[in-house]
């Protein structure tokens, strides 16, 4: 092979072993709307140069649109988003995202698909893909085509993709939703191995706590939009899962989770529950409420029979009574 | 992959399909022997042969053969070329379907044939009116189904690829003609049987060369043999065509494991 540039050679092959500096990450007042619903609103966050950070909500809570946000794949209707200071326009070089599914293009070969969008000639580029499989220990894997891997390797395959380009953040949009359970904490592992060796900021969504407490340095909880909680992850590493102060941190996020659905909704009314009317399929709770100029209204909310009876509701008990902002109608009395 | 013990039995399979082809062709025979088919209404399959090979050693044969290929592999580049262009430009730009697509719509609707008396007015009997023919039964499905492939490419593909650096002319090297073509390659298909039919048309109506000249001219002649033997070519160029489009599908689609052999 008379082509060979020893410099490229060099200039690639390197790449594989120098670690990648983390990118800062600064949003300020990010606010995102999809016709009249707004999913986020005036939201702040700051993540330090390769930290690990998790961020974690119930689904629609607009954590994977912070994502796309932050990968350039979406754009923001207010406030600024940053990474190391530069505003984010379009898709960066330094930034990479990992999907729920691997999206491998089926036409290609395993190590063709890590090689794909990296710049230089072929043979280098593809040395390099190599090295990243073999990083992610697929290395035997890739004249292969991406429908013969299971659905554990080929989101190794879209890691190495990921991270042959030397990203400097790593945006990972829930990539171990689909995977069973061994293989996600087989690829936890990799993931949190990896990014301590590159040490590239990582921005991981997910909606398993457990995952967010074996990774992040720190848990991040949207609801409606907004940050709810801010935890830090104090265990050390490697975490595991067994741990009492694991199990603790894990139990503490995920009752906030539950509860500040209730407490942080903006629609809200206390009262006392006066009358509770029970069918067979369907229950009607009267509640009363003091309206703010002091005068007595009742409010009724209706839900399934088997619901109550799993959390037992009794005449005279105070309750909160929460509407969802987005369903709840208005009309004029006629 | 296979094993070896059952190399015999995939034989036996390869041979199957020929069955049904080999048995039709020996009852024919037969009968065109014992006189029950009069050679005016269909001649024996020897005598075909025959025919084939006197016309084959004048050379008759060959010209007429490289005639009518020529026609339909030139109308085919043409046709399908325009076809494709258009599939690729409607399909990734909304402002081009919304320009170009009603008014092929609206075309495709006329059987293509039908133009026939027309084409004669604006081109004569010369070859161009039978090149615009071929060009025109080709164009319709190598559009539409570039059209559709383009369009059913996985937007999270698209997505992922442009996430990876990849845009213009890389994105759809590399992303959008691959998730395309196994429709394209469809359209291909439909296109050639689009473009042996139109060329038999063409060529009974007015040729100085090509198989369907033959065909006519020995009609004249109550030459039956040639007739049938015409018509056996349009099959196996027809059967040719067809092969030679799946070989592509098994080349280009060599990573999908519905286009690759049994």
């Amino acid at each position: 092979m008379s082509g060979i540039d020893s410099k490229e050679f060099e200039r690639v092959a390197e790449q594989g072993l120098r670690p990648a500096n983390g990118a800062a990450v600064q949003v300020r007042g990010a606010e995102r709307r999809f016709g009249e619903r707004t999913v986020l609103s005036a939201l702040d966050l700051d993540i330090r140069p390769g930290e690990f950070v998790a961020i974690v909500g119930k689904s629609g809570c607009g954590k994977s649109t912070l994502l796309r946000l932050l990968a350039g794949l979406d754009e923001a209707d207010g406030g600024a988003l940053g990474i190391n200071g530069k505003p984010v326009r379009g898709l960066d070089d330094d930034t990479r995202i990992m999907f729920q599914d691997a999206r491998l293009l089926p036409w290609k070969k395993v190590v063709e698909n890590v090689a794909l969008g990296l710049p230089g000639k072929k043979w280098a580029v593809w040395e390099a893909a190599r090295k990243a499989l073999a990083q992610v220990g697929l290395a035997d894997r890739a004249e292969e085509w991406p429908t013969r891997l299971s659905g554990g390797q080929r989101q190794r395959v879209a890691l190495a993709r990921a991270l042959v380009h030397r990203p400097r953040l790593l945006l990972l949009d829930e990539p171990l939703g689909a995977l069973d359970a061994l293989t996600r904490i087989e690829m936890q592992r990799l993931i949190e191995q990896l990014w301590r060796e590159h040490g590239f900021t990582a921005v991981l969504v997910t909606h398993d706590v457990g995952e967010a407490v074996a990774l992040a340095d720190r848990i991040v909880l949207i609801e409606d939009g907004r940050i709810a909680l801010d935890q830090r992850v104090e265990l050390p590493r490697p975490r595991s899962r067994g741990d009492a102060a694991y199990a603790a941190l894990e139990g503490r996020v995920l009752d906030r989770l539950l509860t500040v659905q209730a407490l942080n909704a903006r629609n809200q009314v206390r009262g006392k529950v006066v009358a509770i009317r029970t069918d067979e399929v369907l229950s009607e709770v009267e509640i009363e409420v003091v309206t703010a100029d002091g005068r007595r209204d009742s409010v009724i909310s209706t839900l399934t029979t088997r619901n109550l009876r799993e959390h037992p509701l009794e005449v005279g008990a105070e309750v909160v009574a929460v509407f969802k902002s987005n369903e709840v109608a208005l009309a004029l009395p006629r | 992959m296979s094993k070896p013990k059952s190399s015999a039995r995939q034989r036996w399979r390869g041979l199957l399909p020929w069955l049904v082809p080999v048995l039709i062709v020996a009852v024919w025979q037969l009968a065109a022997q014992i006189g029950w088919l009069s050679t005016r209404i269909l001649p024996a399959p020897w005598a075909v042969l025959r025919a084939g090979y006197e016309l084959a050693l004048s050379g008759e044969l060959f010209t007429h053969l490289g005639a009518s290929f020529a026609r339909a592999a030139t109308g085919f580049a043409i046709g399908g070329g325009i076809g494709f262009f258009f599939g690729l430009i409607n399909g990734g730009y909304r402002l081009a379907e919304n320009l170009f697509d009603t008014t092929l719509q609206m075309v495709r609707n006329v059987p293509h044939l039908a133009l026939i008396p027309l084409v004669i007015l604006w081109f004569g009997i010369g070859e161009e009116g039978k090149l615009f023919l071929v060009a025109l039964g080709v164009f319709f499905p190598i559009y539409l189904n570039t059209f559709h492939g383009i369009r059913a490419v996985d937007p999270a593909l698209v997505e992922m690829g442009r996430s990876y650096g990849l845009n213009g002319w890389t994105l759809f090297r590399q992303v959008i003609l691959p998730g395309a073509l196994p429709n394209i390659l469809v359209g291909v298909r439909y296109a050639l049987g689009f473009m042996w039919l139109t060329l038999i048309v063409a060529e009974t109506i007015s040729a100085t060369s090509g198989i369907g000249y033959m065909a006519m001219n020995a009609r004249e002649f109550l030459q039956t043999d040639i007739v049938v033997l015409a018509i056996l070519l349009y099959a196996v160029l027809g059967k040719l065509a067809d092969v030679a489009a799946r070989l592509l599908e098994r080349t280009w689609l060599r990573w999908n494991s519905a286009y690759q052999p049994a």
